[in-house]
């Protein structure tokens, strides 16, 4: 996403001769309109940044003066057993990424296709994209009761047997909301990759079927290439939500219980920041996961480009 | 040859029986909102799933009322509006400067700008909210306003910049040759003919800023200015017993974004095709 393959501004033609010195009068305005933009976004995210990278390194309690500390948060951080708890569940989170970027994948490739029903199936298939994730959150959250609909569903079609407390069990609470995350972005997905797909030249696949290739064959050597770029904007915006989108997923199905089993890192910033009052330490945690984050996906671009040329 | 997508008959029933259940799995929460909003809480109480025995509209009134959704939902209406306008009227001024006026700095401030689309916004919660209560912002809808449109400002200005970078030379020559000032390029010519790519940010801004939670739950105390996320999830809580009034409270909050899509589904598309195609 930050990297930008654009090509360079056009420039535009000299300027009709007729008005005096019309580049610089321009320029001026050229200012005034980038301006605002500017401005808003360096208070109100650039700052904010900024602000994370100082205060990492302090002792802030919020109220009194941050106090410089050196490290000591950094050291702490690979000791604090909550964090590396948070962290794995994170991580656990982030093991769904090949799914998330196969099966949306699969689908799109299909529908493409024009498989019976596609058009229903592209209309229906966004929808979860569409709910607020909070509603999503509780309605899970209901469905996943001891006497929920799941449950009693569960007992009607005679496997009372499998049902559970699902979200009371560390166990299934996890793969629970997995599911939930996965269920939620897989529509998309599918639309990016679409996208993708109707920007390759139809008749590369038609080609390579005159010459005997199937389905799978077009899919893995016709348009895995030519997707690229969505396969790499999948990748990394899949391992960020991994990472720092999951906090409304586990406060409204679990409020991160039970215990600390589906405890997030953003969580536990939200936890030290609001109700601990360590907000130099809870800054220390943004920070590694920001740094954390943009490694993975140097690593997963690294992975896509170079492991071919 | 369109049709056998799939070649062996049994293999492409078992993908459309698939595809088929999560297209079914995509609708449901729409569907088990709608049977449950309508029913009363006896009908409720006495069964869970299946189709609703009474239609009542009670419990449309008891969220609507009792919990405030009323409130709240006048509030996100508030926010959207706000946050959504000044984001794209942002990123339409800066996009004019980034397309079609030169200026000295301007290829270095457009590719600053563009760094922060993919910074996670929930890891600088703590700042945020210090700069914001620093600012008397807290429990003010400016607050999210300010903030949503900063966070959807790089993706919506590259767009208005792609699209801007679209718009004939010639134009803007004659234009200027008749003596047309910059301001008035850009309100005459460049604002109408960037209407299909307003629309477009309007509608996946307007989702983003609908649907947001973390930031209104942080910044947004005072049942005065809470938007509906936040009061949809203090309902679990109020109607823990009133499942009617609690699943109708969700589908106010669903409706509205689940109509635009709908309504303006092209536009949405259109937007995330952008993104990916950059």
């Amino acid at each position: 996403m930050a990297t930008m393959t654009d090509q360079a501004l056009p420039v535009r033609p000299a300027a009709a001769p007729t008005r005096r010195n019309p580049l610089r009068s321009e320029a001026k305005w050229g200012y005034i309109y980038a301006l605002p933009a500017v401005l808003v976004l360096a208070v109100f995210v650039i700052y904010p940044f900024a602000s994370i990278i100082v205060h990492a390194f302090t002792r802030w309690d919020g109220f009194t003066d941050p106090t410089f500390i050196g490290l000591r948060n950094f050291q702490f951080l690979l000791q604090d057993q909550t964090f590396i708890a948070a962290l794995r569940n994170n991580i656990y989170f982030a093991l769904s990424v090949p799914i998330q970027l196969t099966l949306p994948l699969g689908l799109a490739f299909l529908i493409h296709q024009r498989i019976r029903g596609w058009r229903f199936f592209r209309w229906t298939y966004f929808l979860p994209a569409i709910y607020s994730t909070v509603v999503l959150g509780v309605l899970a959250r209901l469905a996943l009761q001891v006497d929920g609909p799941l449950n009693q569903v569960l007992s009607t079609i005679g496997l009372g047997g499998l049902s559970r407390d699902w979200l009371g069990d560390a166990s299934t609470a996890m793969p629970s909301i997995l599911a939930i995350f996965v269920w939620a972005n897989f529509g998309y997905n599918v639309v990016l990759f679409l996208a993708g797909m109707s920007s390759i030249d139809p008749q590369l696949p038609e080609a390579a079927r005159i010459d005997g290739a199937s389905q799978l064959q077009v899919l893995r050597h016709v348009f895995v290439p030519g997707l690229r770029r969505v396969m790499e904007i999948v990748l990394v915006t899949s391992t960020i939500n991994a990472f720092a989108y999951m906090f409304t997923y586990v406060f409204t199905i679990t409020n991160g219980g039970p215990g600390f089993s589906t405890f997030v890192v953003e969580f536990d910033i939200y936890n030290n920041a609001f109700a601990f009052q360590k907000l130099g330490y809870a800054c220390a945690m943004g920070l590694a996961i920001t740094v954390l984050i943009s490694g993975l996906g140097f690593l997963q671009i690294r992975a896509l480009t170079g492991g071919r040329e | 040859m369109r049709n056998s997508v799939v070649r062996p008959a049994p293999l492409r029933w078992v993908l459309i029986a698939g595809m088929s259940a999560l297209a079914v799995s995509a609708v449901f929460p729409l569907l088990f909102m709608l049977q449950a909003a309508f029913r009363t809480q006896a009908d409720w109480a006495a069964s869970k799933i299946g189709l609703p025995t009474t239609f009542s509209l009670d419990a449309f009134a008891r969220a609507w009322v009792q919990a405030s959704i009323g409130t709240y939902f006048v509030n996100s209406v508030i926010v959207t509006v706000g946050a959504v306008t000044l984001s794209v009227a942002l990123a339409a001024t800066a996009g004019y400067a980034f397309s079609a006026i030169q200026w000295r700095g301007r290829t270095f401030a457009y590719f600053f700008i563009l760094a922060w689309m993919a910074i996670p916004p929930l890891l600088l919660m703590v700042p945020i909210y210090v700069e914001m209560t620093d600012l008397g912002l807290v429990d003010t809808y400016w607050s999210v306003i300010l903030l949503y449109s900063a966070l959807n400002l790089p993706f919506n200005m590259y767009l208005m910049t792609a699209f801007f970078r679209a718009v004939p030379r010639e134009l803007l020559e004659a234009a200027r040759v008749d003596g047309a000032s910059v301001n008035l390029i850009f309100i005459r010519i460049m604002l109408p003919l960037s209407i299909p790519a307003i629309a477009t940010l309007v509608i996946f801004n307007a989702l983003y800023v609908w649907n947001e939670f973390v930031f209104a739950l942080l910044l947004l105390h005072d049942d005065s200015v809470r938007t509906l996320t936040v009061g949809v999830n203090q309902l679990v809580g109020k109607f823990f017993f009133d499942y009617p009034a609690l699943l109708a409270g969700m589908l106010i909050t669903s409706v509205p974004m689940v109509v635009v899509y709908v309504v303006f589904q092209r536009y949405l598309v259109r937007a995330i095709s952008a993104g990916a195609l950059k």
